[in-house]
């Protein structure tokens, strides 16, 4: 028996790209992020930063400022780098695993979507690691600039004093602090995009981010490496040409890490400074673009 | 002649074995029709190519060959998916929403208006019966309440078609029973429904049409009524009947080239006597 009346044709046309979209999946994908608890690491990030500054009490404040700065940048890199790798990896094995990718996929959301939407989902996340990171950091620091402010008023003759302030003001707070911290945040959503691009073939999370570590890996000692072949002379073409193809598939992530510059308060020339900029986000847009094609075309 | 609610022709699909030259072939030039309002049930063991279809037509899977419609549009395309909702067997939707703001999301992602979101949560949320679930997280709601909020997600936008994959599996009889209802309510507001199930009973008390699939192709498709009647007998429930009423009948029948097969008294179901005894009484 067939009903008398059927449906009628739904009233809403189908938009090809929707920032709605895209936000209700990036604003979802950032929540379910949240909900793992993964800022439990800033309270690691908190006991290194304080640690750091207790350790280093006996030393002078510049040797203290240095420490401190080297060991925070040090380890917003490292806990950036394993958040964008741990939770991008996750992603999409876990939505194919509890079937809501279908639920998802059978509504009228292109796969490009869906994608960018988690991976904006994971660019805020790791934003708003970052920022928290820097502002614990930046604390630390400031109190500890006060501290020596105080001790060079206590310790320094008055015509000595404004240049021992400037020189403790330089130690601490530079203007390439802002810069170094935007690029750890480049390197970082750089490997999210990597380890996104994976997860559209692999088929685990835990494969995705083996795979996502093997190629930090790569990518922070193939330009060594490269280096040290090619200037043996046993190079042959193949080996070049191995060379040259590994180098265009992964950058070097050394290129990306100015925070050696930041902490030695080297000036970070603006050039330098957009050209990495240019660096991650090229190679962000054309791993997005990969894992989209490979997702486009997967069987689910 | 309305155009069909799924429109499968001639598709077959192939995947090929990783690492091996073989391949399987999972679903054999399948076709079928799916009219505007029908209740189509997709029957088959394990393996034989049901779910391949189902994702065949949510445009989650490509056919190597054949071409899929719903309401006329290539279901490959993004945009056909407007007229459709899905429930998969066993989601988990996610945890930490509430019944409430799964709809919001899953209305989001269908592009309605906030206030169309919220009117149609809330008349969703009524029909499924979980109004009074509506903020409470899904990661507390049972396996009976998980179905019946993917049913309300499937019907956020108001589909013409609803493809439910195994809707009652794992759902006692009562939660399965409800979800019986809301698809036989589902049918009489036009709505048309591909179902996929293993409960043959419950196939058989909702569906119009029936197709059954083994090893990737159609074997049997066509009215319920005229696959399973038997053709030759006749059957005959009597009220209230002396056993003098009884004994005029089965002499009649003596008399008559017809013999009877059977006589017993007729049984209600193991789900509703279930039903009936647990069922609070007022």
């Amino acid at each position: 028996m067939t009903a008398t009346a059927t449906a009628p044709a739904p009233s809403t046309r189908h938009q090809i790209f929707s920032f709605t979209r895209v936000t209700a999946i990036a604003s979802n994908t950032l929540l379910e992020l949240v909900r793992l608890k993964v800022f439990y690491f800033l309270l690691i990030f908190g006991f290194i930063v304080i640690g750091i500054s207790f350790f280093t009490s006996k030393m002078t404040f510049q040797e203290q400022h240095q420490a401190l700065k080297s060991a925070s940048l040090g380890a917003m890199s490292i806990f950036t780098w394993l958040l964008a790798v741990l939770a991008t990896a996750m992603l999409l094995p876990k939505d194919i695993e509890d079937r809501t990718l279908y639920t998802i996929l059978a509504k009228p959301v292109p796969r490009f979507e869906y994608l960018l939407g988690k991976f904006v989902g994971v660019l805020l996340l790791l934003f708003i690691a970052l920022s928290l990171m820097s502002m614990l950091f930046l604390a630390v620091l400031y109190f500890a600039e006060q501290g020596a402010i105080e001790q060079t008023i206590r310790t320094t003759p008055p015509q000595d004093l404004p240049a021992a302030l400037d020189q403790v003001h330089r130690s601490t707070f530079n203007s390439d602090l802002l810069p170094g911290i935007v690029v750890i945040y480049f390197k970082s959503a750089l490997c999210a995009a990597l380890t996104l691009l994976i997860s559209t073939f692999a088929s685990s999370s835990i494969f995705t981010v083996i795979v996502s570590v093997i190629a930090a890996l790569i990518g922070h000692i193939q330009p060594i490496a490269r280096e040290a072949y090619l200037s043996s002379g046993n190079a042959g073409p193949l080996a070049k040409a191995f060379f040259a193809l590994v180098a265009l598939a992964m950058p070097d992530l050394r290129a990306l890490d100015l925070a050696d510059d930041v902490i030695a308060g080297n000036v970070i020339p603006m050039l330098l400074f957009l050209k990495t900029i240019g660096l991650g986000s090229t190679y962000i847009g054309v791993y997005f673009l990969v894992g989209y094609f490979m997702f486009a075309g997967k069987e689910l | 002649m309305a155009t069909p609610a799924i429109s499968i022709q001639n598709v077959t699909k192939v995947y090929p074995i990783p690492f091996k030259r073989e391949k399987v072939t999972a679903v054999k030039d399948l076709s079928l029709t799916v009219e505007p309002g029908q209740v189509y049930g997709l029957l088959g063991p394990n393996g034989s190519g049901k779910s391949t279809t189902m994702k065949i037509v949510l445009g989650l899977v490509s056919p190597t060959s054949g071409t899929t419609e719903i309401f006329g549009r290539d279901s490959t395309a993004v945009a056909s998916r407007e007229e459709v909702g899905f429930l998969p067997e066993n989601p988990y939707f996610y945890k930490y929403l509430t019944g409430e703001e799964t709809l919001n999301f899953y209305g989001k992602l269908c592009g309605l208006s906030r206030a169309r979101i919220r009117e149609r949560s809330k008349e969703l949320l009524k029909l499924v019966g979980l109004e009074s679930a509506a903020d409470r997280r899904l990661g507390g709601y049972s396996k009976g309440m998980l179905q019946r909020i993917g049913l309300a997600q499937a019907m956020i936008q108001e589909p013409r078609l609803l493809v439910l994959d195994e809707p009652t599996a794992g759902v006692d009889p009562a939660g399965s029973r409800e979800i019986r209802d809301l698809i036989l309510d589902f049918k009489t507001r036009g709505i048309t429904v591909l179902l996929c199930s293993h409960l043959l009973e419950q196939v058989q008390e909702i569906c119009d049409r029936i197709g059954i699939l083994h090893r990737g192709a159609m074997i049997r498709e066509g009215k319920l009524e005229d696959l399973i009647s038997i053709q030759s007998q006749t059957e005959l429930i009597l009220e209230n009947a002396t056993p003098a009423l009884l004994a005029e009948i089965q002499a009649m029948i003596a008399a008559s080239p017809a013999k009877i097969v059977e006589q017993r008294k007729p049984q209600k179901t193991l789900e509703r006597y279930f039903l009936d005894v647990t069922t609070d009484q007022p």
